[in-house]
Order: structure tokens, then C-alpha cells, then sequence
């Protein structure tokens, strides 16, 4: 997953067909185990360090369950028994490993005021922001990318300034804008679509897609402004390299060269671009759940937040991480699967990095 | 003072200017050149559209727009320069440092800076909301922390690659203290690299403070704030689709500005940059990929750290 091997290998793609060749020396086995040891190293010191800080954050709260719960009747014995009840009366160390061990095992502690289990309540609100999420990334991918490739065809021309200047203005522009400009225009405007509201994908795909269209493109246009841009530079240098001119030259068609040589190469800077993306959707989709009324986790650490219902908000801010964590994992992977060449510079990368 | 002259010569950069100076007045003057009190509510005059008396029209319960958005860009700006200030003094300190601190303690700031790059900022803003409390300052605080490994990374690129040059070598074996380095042979090229992960992360915090002050984080209303008034306009869409334009106008031309000066910085100091700049590229052919790839590789390092 790790974001440092992702922005060092950004750049290698386009150079790496011309030293393919070389660096085949080391036992491609060992090269896995040595990845994937490091990698799962790297992944699990983040999910600690995640913890730590989100615990850290708990144990700096102002607000302690008696006086969530009771309010200003509390006397001092009330107080004492509710903190004995939450474990709160135990030194910060044991309580963190205490946490820990039943994060670890899907159990994020009951809520202040509820009593509901917060695994129940993150359970109940996630597929709402992960299907967005989802849709979105998708989304980005499908116009990001045609967007992209359209530009570095027309390298210079209309398509192309045109391209550029909408990524810019979109970079400008907080994502909630963009969604509000969509409502305006697919809601209130046309009636098209409505301006908000939620039915869970489990009950009927077709209504799902219907609310969830609005939310999902609003997310995605910021993350495929990037990934155009992205591919579009990938794709102009990579269709310079000798390759691709040797490729044409022997009679290929524009569109095979594209899709059958150079689409591979520039795919996995890409990729990269959308891995760093995956926090911003993520916390986009929180944005967006307020913007269109979704029953996400984003309203429930609003209102746990305002309540000062501390193990709900950890609860939620750990999961995110972790579906963060997650999503990356599968990119970076997905990087690898795709372009041997990052394998083996990464590889490198790794070796001379750390 | 050479770099500003330079800056100065580039067109673009001299609009941009202009447009930061004009918010740079609305901060300071903003709120007393208001024409209105950006609190006072005028109930008789409720989302009126533009008028003489209220030249960019009322919102919701009748205050004039104009006046909130001038006073507003205090707030607004001031949030996102702490923010980004907290972030340049946790970044770059240690981003110089890593380059230093031999592989483990290399290993365990890289993957700080990993987590801090994973925590999403409106999550992340909302949790310390819940548990430290909601104000301007946890906000801006906790925007920054998460801003730093912005810093970190550009500062530690920079670093780790004058750390191999000869003249820094040289430096060393004539037995120059490692302060001495880093004081005169380092921090000179690490400015500008600073200086333009600076205006993209200022032009990205104010974005992320008004998608806090959206979700209700950091500046409480009443007080105007740039993104509380969008948030506002938010349920009146059907009466008045136009109102986010102006909000989200200033917003634009404050944050597409910053990124203009970045731009001009890079070409100023000799940066190569990834891509030219939003005109120059609308105007001529866009011919962007002649740096060789390894300087490709560094650049692109600084500029994906910037654009996250």
C-alpha cells in the first residue's frame, strides 16, 4: 500500500521498457517474499500507528461517559462507577492494548449513550458510503480516462485545451460545489434525478443507481480531473519512446499502438495517482452524504461528534483507516498485476530506498 | 526579491497577484468596508436577488451576501494559513532531519507520514470535533497535522537528493558541522521547493476549511466563513440556484491563483515542471516531456506529494 513506493514509482514507468532488460539478477521468488514481507510490514506499522493516534485522540476527550450521560446531576460517586464501567479508571497503556485486542476482533466498545454496539452501528452505515465510494471510483476511472486519452491524441489541440482547462477549474473548486452545481442542474433544473435521499443497493439495484448517481459522480470528477491529467502525460511521453515509434513504423494502426502497447505502460502511474486519491474519495463521500441526505457513517460521527459520544467517533475514524488501507492495498496490487515493469523497479526502488 | 521580479515578468503570475492582493485587503478591511453588518438580518428582504441596496442580493433569513462575503474572508483565509503554517512547521523539520536520522528512524517517519497520508481530512476533522471539541483551532490544528506530510515529503526528496552531491560531500569532508549544511548549502534549494508545495497546500486547505465549515467543523456560525454560506445557500437551491456562484467564484480565483504563483515559482527558480501552466497550455501546443526521466522522476516526487 505504502504511498512512498506508490509516488517514487510514478515517474519509472516511462522510462523502464528501455532497461527491461536488465535487473532480471535476483531470483524473482525472493523478490516476492522480500515485497510482500515488506509490504505487509508497512501495512501493519500504518494500521498501528492509525490505532495509536485515533486512541490518542480519545484519551485527550474532554468528555467523559458521566457527564455525556447524566449531565450536571452527576455527583462525583456516579462518576467514579460510570468510569469504572467503561474501563476508564485504568492506566492509559492497559486500556489502548485493551481496545486494540477488541478492535482486532470486530469489537469497538458500545456507545456512551446507547449502548449500542458501535461495530453494529459502523456495520449498518458503511455499505452506504463504500457503494458511493465504489460507483465513484469507477466513474472517475471510466471518464477520467477517456478524457485523458482523448487529450494526448489530440496532443495540442481543441480536445486537448479543453481537457486541461476543465481539470484546472475543477481543481479549483471544493467537491461539494461540484455536487451542488449537479443538484442544481440534474435536480432542480431538469427533475431528472432526485436531489437526495438513499435506498441500499440490496433492495433495488435500479432506485440505488437512481440516488446514488448524483452523489457518486459529484465524488468522482475531482479524481478523474487528476487521472486525466495524469494519463494524459503518461500517455504523450510514452507515445514518444522508441517503442511505440518503432511499433508505428512497422504499420500499426494509432489505435492498436495505443490500446495494445502504450495504455499498459502509462496505466500504472495512473494507478498510482488514483491510489493517493482513495483518502480524498473516501473523505468526499463523507462530504457528499451531507450534501444528498445519505444514512452514511459520515452522519453518524456527526452526531455521535456533536454528543461527545467518544467510542462511536473512534470507532468510525478507525474504520475509515482501515477501509483506506485497504482499498490501497488493492491498487497498489492492481499496479503490479498490470505492468511488469513496475515489479521490477519497485523492486529496485525498495532496495535502494529503505 | 530576484525570484519576485521574475514572478512579476510572467503574465500570469501578475494576475494572480492581483487577485491574492484583493483578498489580501478583504482580509484586512473586509469586514469594516462592509456596505451591511454581515449579522444583521433584513426579515422583510429574505433571498432577495441583486438589488442596488444589496448588490449581490440576501440569503436566507435576509442577510446581505456582499457584506458576508467580504467579512468572511478573514475567517476563511486565516484558517487556511494557520493550517498550512502548522503543517510547514511539523513537515519540514523532520523532512530535513530524515534525510539524517539513518534507516530506522528513515523507516518509522516515512510511515508516519503513511498515516497521516491515509486519515481522510473530513473524518480525521470530525473525530477531533467529538473528542477534543469543535472550534476554528482543533479544526485548523488538526487540518495542519494532516497537512505536514505534504512538507515532509517535498523537504526529504529535496534533501535525500542533495545529500549524495559532490559539493555537500565536500562540505562534509572539510569538516563543515551538519548544521553548517543544511544552513547553507541545503535550505537555499529547498525554498522553492517549499515555497510551491506552500501555494498548492495553502490553495487545498482553503478548499478543506470551507468543506469543514460545510459540515458545521471549525468556525461556528453566525460568523461568515466561505464555506458556511455555501453551506447555507445548500437548502434554498430551488429559490435560488445562482446564490453558491459567488462564494464559489471567490473561492476559484483565490485557489487558481495560488496554483498560477506555484507554477510561476517553478519556472522561476529553475524547477522543472511537470505540466505548463492552465493558459500557456490553452493557448499553444502543449509540449511538456523533453526534461529527461530522471529528472522527470524527482520532479513528479514533489509535485504528486503537492497535488495529495
Amino acid at each position: 500500500m505504502s504511498v512512498a513506493q506508490a509516488t517514487t514509482d510514478t515517474a519509472v514507468p516511462a522510462a523502464a521498457p528501455s532497461r527491461a532488460a536488465g535487473g532480471r539478477t535476483t531470483g524473482s521468488v525472493t523478490g516476492w517474499a522480500r515485497r510482500f514481507l515488506n509490504l505487509l510490514a508497512i501495512t501493519v506499522v500504518v494500521l498501528l500507528l492509525a490505532s495509536v493516534i485515533t486512541f490518542a485522540l480519545g484519551a485527550m476527550a474532554k468528555t467523559n461517559p458521566a457527564a455525556a450521560v447524566l449531565g450536571e446531576t452527576a455527583t462525583p460517586k456516579d462518576i467514579a462507577r460510570m468510569n469504572h464501567q467503561f474501563g476508564l479508571d485504568r492506566p492509559l497503556v492497559t486500556q489502548y492494548v485493551d481496545w486494540l485486542g477488541h478492535a482486532v476482533r470486530g469489537d469497538l466498545g458500545v456507545s456512551w449513550f446507547t449502548t449500542i454496539p458501535v461495530t453494529d452501528s459502523i456495520k449498518q452505515a458503511l455499505p452506504v458510503d463504500l457503494s458511493i465510494a465504489i460507483f465513484a471510483v469507477v466513474l472517475a476511472i471510466l471518464i477520467g480516462g477517456a478524457a485523458g486519452i482523448g487529450a494526448a491524441l489530440s496532443n495540442g489541440g481543441v480536445l486537448d485545451r479543453a481537457v486541461t482547462v476543465v481539470c484546472s477549474i475543477l481543481g479549483t473548486l471544493p467537491p461539494f460545489v461540484i455536487g451542488m452545481a449537479l443538484i442544481v442542474l440534474f435536480a432542480v433544473k431538469a427533475h431528472l434525478l432526485p436531489a437526495g435521499g438513499y435506498v441500499p443497493f440490496s433492495e433495488s439495484p435500479t432506485q440505488w443507481l437512481r440516488f446514488a448517481a448524483l452523489p457518486s459522480l459529484a465524488l468522482s470528477l475531482d479524481v478523474a480531473a487528476s487521472i486525466a491529467r495524469q494519463l494524459r502525460t503518461s500517455l504523450v511521453g510514452a507515445l514518444r519512446e522508441n517503442y511505440a515509434i518503432g511499433a508505428q513504423m512497422r504499420g500499426f494502426s494509432r489505435r492498436r499502438v495505443l490500446f495494445g502497447h502504450v495504455l499498459r505502460n502509462a496505466a500504472a502511474p495512473t494507478l498510482a495517482v488514483i491510489g493517493l486519491a482513495i483518502p480524498l474519495v473516501v473523505g468526499g463521500a463523507v462530504m457528499t452524504e451531507k450534501l444528498f441526505g445519505l444514512p452514511g457513517i459520515a452522519q453518524l460521527a456527526l452526531d455521535s461528534s456533536e454528543k461527545g459520544d467518544v467510542p462511536v467517533v473512534l470507532g468510525t475514524l478507525l474504520v475509515t483507516a482501515l477501509v483506506v488501507v485497504i482499498a490501497s492495498l488493492v491498487v497498489n496490487v492492481a499496479q503490479t498485476a498490470l505492468d511488469p515493469a513496475a515489479r521490477r523497479t519497485s523492486d529496485a526502488a525498495a532496495k535502494g530506498a529503505r | 526579491m530576484r525570484t519576485l521580479k521574475a514572478l512579476w515578468a510572467i503574465p500570469s503570475c501578475r494576475f494572480a497577484f492581483a487577485v491574492l492582493g484583493l483578498v489580501a485587503f478583504l482580509v484586512v478591511f473586509g469586514g469594516t468596508l462592509a456596505p451591511h453588518d454581515p449579522l444583521k438580518q433584513y426579515t422583510d428582504q429574505v433571498l432577495q436577488g441583486p438589488s442596488g441596496d444589496h448588490l449581490l442580493g440576501t440569503d436566507y433569513v435576509g442577510r446581505d451576501v456582499l457584506s458576508r462575503l467580504m467579512a468572511g474572508t478573514r475567517l476563511s483565509v486565516a484558517g487556511a494559513l494557520e493550517a498550512v503554517a502548522i503543517g510547514a512547521v511539523l513537515g519540514i523539520p523532520t523532512g530535513l532531519l530524515s534525510a539524517w536520522m539513518g534507516r530506522i528512524g528513515e523507516w518509522i517517519s516515512l510511515r508516519v507520514a503513511d498515516t497521516l497520508m491515509i486519515l481522510p481530512f473530513t473524518v480525521f476533522a470530525i473525530a477531533v470535533a467529538g473528542t477534543i471539541g469543535n472550534g476554528l483551532q482543533q479544526a485548523m490544528i488538526a487540518v495542519g497535522i494532516l497537512i505536514s506530510p505534504i512538507f515532509y515529503r517535498v523537504t526529504r526528496s529535496v534533501a535525500m537528493g542533495l545529500r549524495r552531491t559532490q559539493y555537500v560531500e565536500a562540505a562534509e569532508l572539510m569538516g563543515a558541522t551538519q548544521w553548517w549544511t543544511l544552513r547553507k548549502h541545503i535550505w537555499s534549494k529547498v525554498l522553492p521547493n517549499v515555497a510551491v508545495a506552500g501555494a498548492h497546500a495553502t490553495g487545498s486547505s482553503l478548499l478543506i476549511v470551507a468543506s469543514l465549515s460545510f459540515l458545521g467543523l471549525g468556525v461556528q456560525p453566525p460568523a461568515p466563513t466561505w464555506g458556511g454560506m455555501l453551506s447555507s445557500d445548500l437548502g434554498y437551491l430551488a429559490q435560488q440556484s445562482w446564490a453558491p456562484i459567488f462564494p464559489a467564484l471567490l473561492m476559484m480565483a483565490t485557489v487558481g491563483s495560488l496554483n498560477l504563483i506555484a507554477d510561476g515559482i517553478r519556472d522561476a527558480t529553475g524547477q522543472r515542471r511537470r505540466r505548463r501552466g492552465l493558459l500557456s497550455r490553452a493557448l499553444r501546443r502543449g509540449d511538456d516531456l523533453r526534461v529527461p526521466p530522471q529528472r522527470r522522476e524527482q520532479r513528479k516526487e514533489s509535485s504528486d506529494a503537492a497535488a495529495a
